[in-house]
């Protein structure tokens, strides 16, 4: 255990944060579109947690087909 | 022209609010920092999480940047092209279908003007979120492995856009002369697949094919100058790229937009 | 003067002829209506007007006053239109404007303009997604308007609306006559007999009576005697069926219609006429036939 909290200090945060920060925006970014829509294909409450728990694919596959085209 | 800059600011404001602007791009930008960091870490990654067996040494050759940013490339080509090619395949197709196509066609508006606003707007979205996310990775890779000569990465850079636009034409044409989005995106990808599969194959049989484009890119990334056939890729593409855009304006023009409704 | 004037335009779908022969003039600041069932054709009609649909064979021809895209000088209102939800409506109205022309100032300008006269100004800034029918139907009609077309093709314009809708969007089309010409298609008389000048009445893509609202309604205003009786008339039917006062005669069982020439000639020998009074008469009425008998028929 020590080992890994010791190796997780190595890590290099600067570096690693931009990846963190963008897979938020992609996620908060989806989550707002999916609240704001009136009806999205499907059920929203499982777009919901489709968005929030898939880490990169959830809001990608939520963009590409939660939506209806015309809205 | 003042009709074409309508329309292409129709277009630009509807991905806007639709946030295709916003997330396709990210999405670039996250596949392509993902590739150096993974390749720098994976040493650690490893030893920290393999099953390798206790006082094993791992030895694995840490990669170049060259093989860094082709295997960046690689990710574009699968994720980022699918994206691309799924979020605009409805790009006329679904204003056909939602009956918003005869509502523009029935103003005075020229079929080259409606097609041409859609296709020049689909490929700077397309070019821009690519040229990010390769900058990105470039940045990433630099930073993390070593560096890498300027032209090398331009260059490959220039060529891997020239693939994307081929392909995101080849969408946006089958968008507007079929009347299923799922089907234009099932064409242009199966499309895609077949030319990317013949150039790793056959790559002496297909030397001018746009598939090849993607190995010319990858391959100027090692070597640092053109291969054989570069040239010849580089030509055909752009030529098929117009060739496609014009028949399908003609097909588009000579299509009837309203359906029999009875 | 016609605007637009069709020569045995035809469209064909597969084995179905949707448009017969159809010769169609629309005077310029007339409002003409294209009456008929659904399935008569009348959709098929106004899409080859527009240029949306190309006819399988014959020719439209656009007043040589107004040359070049036919388009320029049309506004279409499909029978649903459809419109880019994430606009509002004033954006698509300028949208449409500046797609027909218009520079972004005065595209802005007509649009609003538009919009205030369909009723639409409290709710321009909204998104069309959230639009009513009602409202779909008026801002169909803005967009339709707003680049000052010579004529406006409106399809079906109040049929998908409740009574409500259906007398305001009438009401507008009264006043819109005084600033265009109109066309439009309905498969209700009422409407068609309300703000047309013109009427076309329509049956399985063929044109089955056409002429002024006027002078159809004179044509199909023809003296008739509706005679009701105890006893079967079909045999005293048959004695005056060639009587030269008589037009045409509906017979069924106790009752007869009959369409004549003159109506006191008529009625002095029908009601001589002992044959007929055997009959033992229920009911012996004189009338007009209207305009609604013929499109009943066309309808049936």
């Amino acid at each position: 255990m020590n080992e890994l909290i010791a190796s997780l200090q190595e890590v290099n945060w600067p570096l690693i944060a931009p990846l963190f920060l963008l897979s938020l925006i992609l996620m908060i970014t989806a989550l707002v579109d999916c609240l704001k829509r009136g009806q999205t294909n499907g059920p929203k409450i499982l777009w919901i947690l489709v968005i929030v728990f898939i880490n990169f694919f959830g809001p990608i596959v939520y963009f590409l087909f939660g939506r209806r085209n015309n809205e | 022209m003042q009709q074409w800059k309508v329309l292409f600011r129709k277009e630009l404001k509807e991905s806007l609010r639709n946030y295709k602007w916003l997330w396709i791009p990210v999405v670039f930008v996250l596949l392509g920092i993902t590739q150096p960091l993974t390749s720098y870490y994976f040493a650690d990654i490893i030893e920290q999480f393999g099953a390798l067996p206790e006082g094993a040494i791992v030895d694995i050759p840490p990669p170049t940047s060259a093989e860094v940013l082709a295997g960046t490339l690689g990710q574009f080509n699968q994720i980022g092209l699918l994206v691309l090619v799924l979020a605009f395949m409805g790009t006329v197709a679904a204003e056909k279908n939602d009956g918003t196509l005869i509502m523009v066609l029935a103003k005075p508006v020229a079929h080259f003007n409606y097609l041409t606003a859609k296709w020049v707007h689909v490929l700077v979205l397309a070019v821009s979120s690519f040229l990010l996310g390769y900058a990105a990775a470039v940045y990433y890779t630099i930073l993390l492995i070593g560096s890498i000569s300027f032209s090398q990465v331009v260059i490959s850079a220039l060529v891997y856009c020239l693939w994307l636009c081929f392909v995101m034409t080849l969408a946006v044409c089958l968008s507007a002369l079929l009347n299923s989005s799922g089907l234009a995106a099932f064409a242009t990808l199966a499309t895609a697949l077949i030319l990317s599969i013949a150039s790793i194959y056959a790559p002496d049989l297909v030397k001018g094919s746009p598939g090849m484009l993607t190995v010319y890119s990858e391959q100027y990334l090692y070597a640092g100058e053109p291969e054989d056939g570069f040239w010849l890729g580089v030509i055909v593409t752009a030529g098929l790229i117009f060739i496609m855009m014009s028949a399908a304006i003609y097909l588009f023009k000579n299509q009837e937009a309203a359906k029999n409704a009875g | 003067m016609n605007l637009i004037e069709t020569k045995g335009l035809a469209k064909q779908f597969n084995e179905t002829a949707a448009v017969k022969d159809l010769n169609l003039s629309v005077r310029e600041g007339a409002c003409t209506a294209l009456l008929g069932p659904n399935g008569a054709g009348k959709t098929t009609a106004l899409n080859m007007l527009t240029g949306l649909m190309k006819p399988t064979q014959g020719t439209i021809h656009f007043h040589a006053n107004y040359p070049g895209d036919r388009r320029e000088y049309l506004g279409y209102l499909p029978q649903h239109p459809k419109f880019f939800g994430w606009m509002s409506g004033l954006e698509y109205v300028t949208f449409a404007a500046q797609l027909a022309g218009l520079e972004k100032e005065e595209a802005i300008a007509r649009a609003k303009e538009m919009l205030d006269l369909v009723g639409l100004t409290d709710n321009r800034a909204k998104k069309t997604a959230g639009y009513s029918g009602g409202m779909k139907q008026r801002l169909g009609i803005a967009q339709a308007l707003v680049h000052s077309p010579k004529m406006i093709m409106l399809d079906e314009p109040v049929s998908a609306l409740d009574p409500i809708g259906r007398r305001e969007i009438l009401e507008l089309m009264k006043e819109l006559k005084k600033r265009t010409s109109i066309l439009f298609s309905t498969h209700v008389l009422h409407d068609a007999e309300e703000v047309s000048d013109d009427i076309y009445i329509m049956k399985k893509g063929e044109v089955v009576a056409e002429g002024s609202l006027v002078s159809l309604q004179e044509k199909y205003r023809q003296p008739a005697i509706v005679i009701e009786t105890e006893r079967n008339l079909a045999d005293w039917a048959q004695l005056i069926e060639d009587k030269a006062w008589l037009r045409h005669m509906k017979t069924e069982e106790t009752k007869a219609t009959l369409t004549v020439e003159n109506i006191e000639n008529a009625r002095t020998e029908l009601l001589n006429d002992a044959s007929l009074q055997q009959l033992n008469i229920v009911k012996f009425e004189v009338m007009k036939t209207s305009l609604e008998d013929l499109f009943m028929q066309v309808m049936n």
